[in-house]
């Protein structure tokens, strides 16, 4: 700005004036353009915005004053002075009435004309700065205003719940989370809310607030506000302190834990399901053994016999079982590696089938199978395949009645590789059918009585089925007998 | 012990489990009881109006995992069932640590039975109590 030379435009018709005025201003290390009347005078300082303007009052195409309004009208900041040897106190008064700085009336001298110029010019100067003051004032005020309301429309936007208290306890910022936790309907800023809050939350608050030598340090709790872990909230209390250290307020964050809780729920039941599966065997074996070793019962030889083989039942028993929940542990954590190659899924049934023949032997029963030809290879780990089918083969043995048949059929179907195995046996009720995947159940009626099983069979068939995106259907008739078809998606 | 000279008394015993349930029968009737059984909830109801034992002995966790509860709690709301002692039996403490008590009114109200034996049970301990209830129940 400093080294800038002030641009001046001179607009009038007489020449001389023109040129002498220009050689002067030249001379004084001003910027100098010169108009010869009026038109092209507006035309110029319109097109580019001049520091000043000399703008003579009679011209013979267009008055001073026209071009004065239009020089104005674009560009207001242009400092614009009026000459004319025709002056009129009346004509100096409208002239500074429509924006002119002032009036040089003809002739002037050199230094009249000097320092009417400086004076606009340093009035330009100020001008400008106090714009561009202004102009920076209101950006600022629009970038806080925007960093306020971007900040607001962040906290809003926040699934967990934030609110602040002052020192005093007093509400200075709440998001609408925040409301819909602690369920206020009615919630104003400055309000004391201590008092209508959840009374943890409450104490968690006054824990800071009371507290004149606070610690930097968050307080947390798990607040069941609605019961029987229907809505679970994790609130955490931080002191926020003033730049000089002492305590300005409290901000708390609540935090929904509703679906971590359910987890940790089931969890818990289930461990506490394991645990209950595992003691009974072995509180039976343990009965058993007490049994045959207390003198005052007087168990024969064979009684005593049956007791043992009934505990080396329940051992049996008890050790396939803590087989399945380690598979069913490894699967839950996929730390089981799985070796994908491609399959022929009525070859691993077939395969299946032979595996149990002895068993199904045993029992009388006889196998009718039917494998599609040209079967779609199905791409799995080989050993969770095989797993599936022998659960489910086995169930169709442990489950029939002796001299049963099963059924076994493999076929393609849309997508689906379709394995079908009806069996002969028991049956079920149409309550039990539906905790059928659930881990432990058992169905209990006079037929199953002695059958052993882990419960988890079939729960861990619906795993490794789901797990190559597959599903399982189960028919099934009370006394009469139970279809399984297990659906495996293939790729064509 | 039961007085011989008198009938002997009759326990219901109620277990899911096979095994279980043959035990305790077995142990039972060797300090003198007649024992009958039953193997689920419902059965041990009807059991249990036929036969209007002079005691029960309840497996906790049956069918759900308050099974033994519930029927502790039927039995006790029944007319002649509140004037027998009700026995459960848990498997759950050992393992779980869950802590069983009756000793406060609240948990007693709660629980619904007049003792808790941990299985496999030790049947001296709980044919003591079995007697010590009706004695009380004489007096």
């Amino acid at each position: 700005m400093e080294e800038q030379r002030p641009k001046v435009i001179i607009i009038d018709d007489e020449k001389g004036l023109r040129i002498g005025t220009q050689r002067l201003l030249q001379s004084e290390n001003f910027d100098v353009d010169t108009a010869e009347n009026g038109m092209t005078g507006i035309e110029m300082a319109t097109g580019f915005e001049y520091d000043l303007a000399i703008i003579d009052l009679k011209m013979p195409d267009i008055d001073g004053i026209s071009v004065l309004k239009e020089i104005k009208k674009a560009h207001p900041n242009t400092i614009c002075f009026i000459a004319t040897a025709y002056a009129s106190y009346d004509t100096a008064i409208e002239a500074t009435k429509l924006g002119a700085f002032t009036y040089i009336p003809k002739p002037f001298t050199p230094e009249e004309l000097l320092r009417n110029l400086n004076a606009g010019y340093e009035r330009r100067l100020l001008t400008l700065e106090s714009e561009r003051l202004k102009k920076e004032r209101e950006e600022r005020l629009l970038e806080l205003a925007f960093e306020k309301s971007r900040l607001n429309t962040i906290v809003n936007s926040l699934a967990d719940g934030v609110f602040v208290v002052n020192r005093n306890g007093e509400l200075v910022l709440f998001n609408p989370a925040a409301i819909k936790y602690i369920e206020l309907n009615e919630i104003i800023l400055g309000e004391k809310i201590l008092g209508i809050l959840p009374q943890k939350i409450s104490e968690l608050l006054a824990k800071i607030l009371d507290n004149p030598d606070f610690e930097n340090k968050t307080l947390s709790a798990e607040v069941e506000l609605k019961p029987d872990r229907e809505l679970v909230v994790e609130i955490k209390c931080s002191p926020v302190p003033h730049p000089d250290g002492s305590l300005a307020g409290v901000v708390t964050v609540i935090r929904n834990i509703t679906e971590m809780k359910k987890v940790e729920y089931v969890k818990s039941q289930f461990v506490s399901m394991v645990a209950h599966e595992l003691k009974t065997p072995m509180a039976a074996v343990l009965g058993f053994l007490n049994i045959i070793l207390n003198p005052e019962l007087k168990t024969t030889p064979e009684q005593q016999t049956d007791y043992l083989n009934r505990s080396r039942n329940r051992l049996q028993g008890l050790v396939e079982m803590v087989n399945d929940l380690l598979d069913i542990s490894r699967m839950e954590m996929k730390t089981k590696q799985r070796e994908l190659k491609e399959l022929n899924i009525g070859e691993i049934v077939k395969g299946t089938v032979d595996f149990l023949e002895l068993e199904w032997k045993k029992k009388g029963i006889t196998v009718n199978s039917k494998y599609e030809e040209n079967l779609p290879v199905f791409k799995a780990d080989n050993n969770e395949i095989t797993r599936l089918f022998t659960n489910i083969i086995g169930n169709a043995i442990k489950y029939n009645k002796d001299n049963g048949s099963i059924d076994v059929e493999v076929f393609t179907n849309k997508n689906y590789i379709v394995t079908k195995i009806s069996d002969t046996g028991i049956g079920m009720r149409p309550e039990d059918k539906a905790r059928l995947f659930s881990e432990f159940f058992r169905v209990k009626n006079e037929y199953t009585r002695n059958i052993s099983g882990t419960g988890l069979g079939l729960s861990i068939v619906k795993r490794i089925a789901e797990s190559y995106s597959g599903k399982i259907e189960v028919d099934s008739e009370y006394t009469k007998g139970s279809t399984f078809t297990i659906y495996l998606p293939f790729t064509k | 012990m039961t007085d011989t000279t008198n009938k002997p008394k009759k326990v219901l015993l109620v277990d899911d489990d096979y095994d279980l349930l043959e035990q305790n029968k077995m142990l039972l009737e060797s300090k003198g009881y007649a024992v009958v059984t039953a193997d689920s909830v419902d059965s041990a109801w009807k059991v249990f109006k036929e036969e209007k034992p002079d005691a029960a002995v309840l497996d906790l966790i049956m069918e759900e995992h308050d099974s033994g509860f519930i029927l502790a709690h039927r039995i006790k709301r029944d007319a002649h069932g509140k004037t027998i002692p009700v026995f459960l039996l848990t498997s759950a403490t050992m393992v779980t640590g869950m802590k069983f008590g009756i000793t406060t009114g609240e948990e007693k109200e709660w629980i619904n039975c007049d003792a808790w034996f941990n299985k496999p049970i030790n049947i001296d301990e709980l044919s003591t109590k079995l007697e010590e209830c009706f004695e009380t129940r004489k007096m």
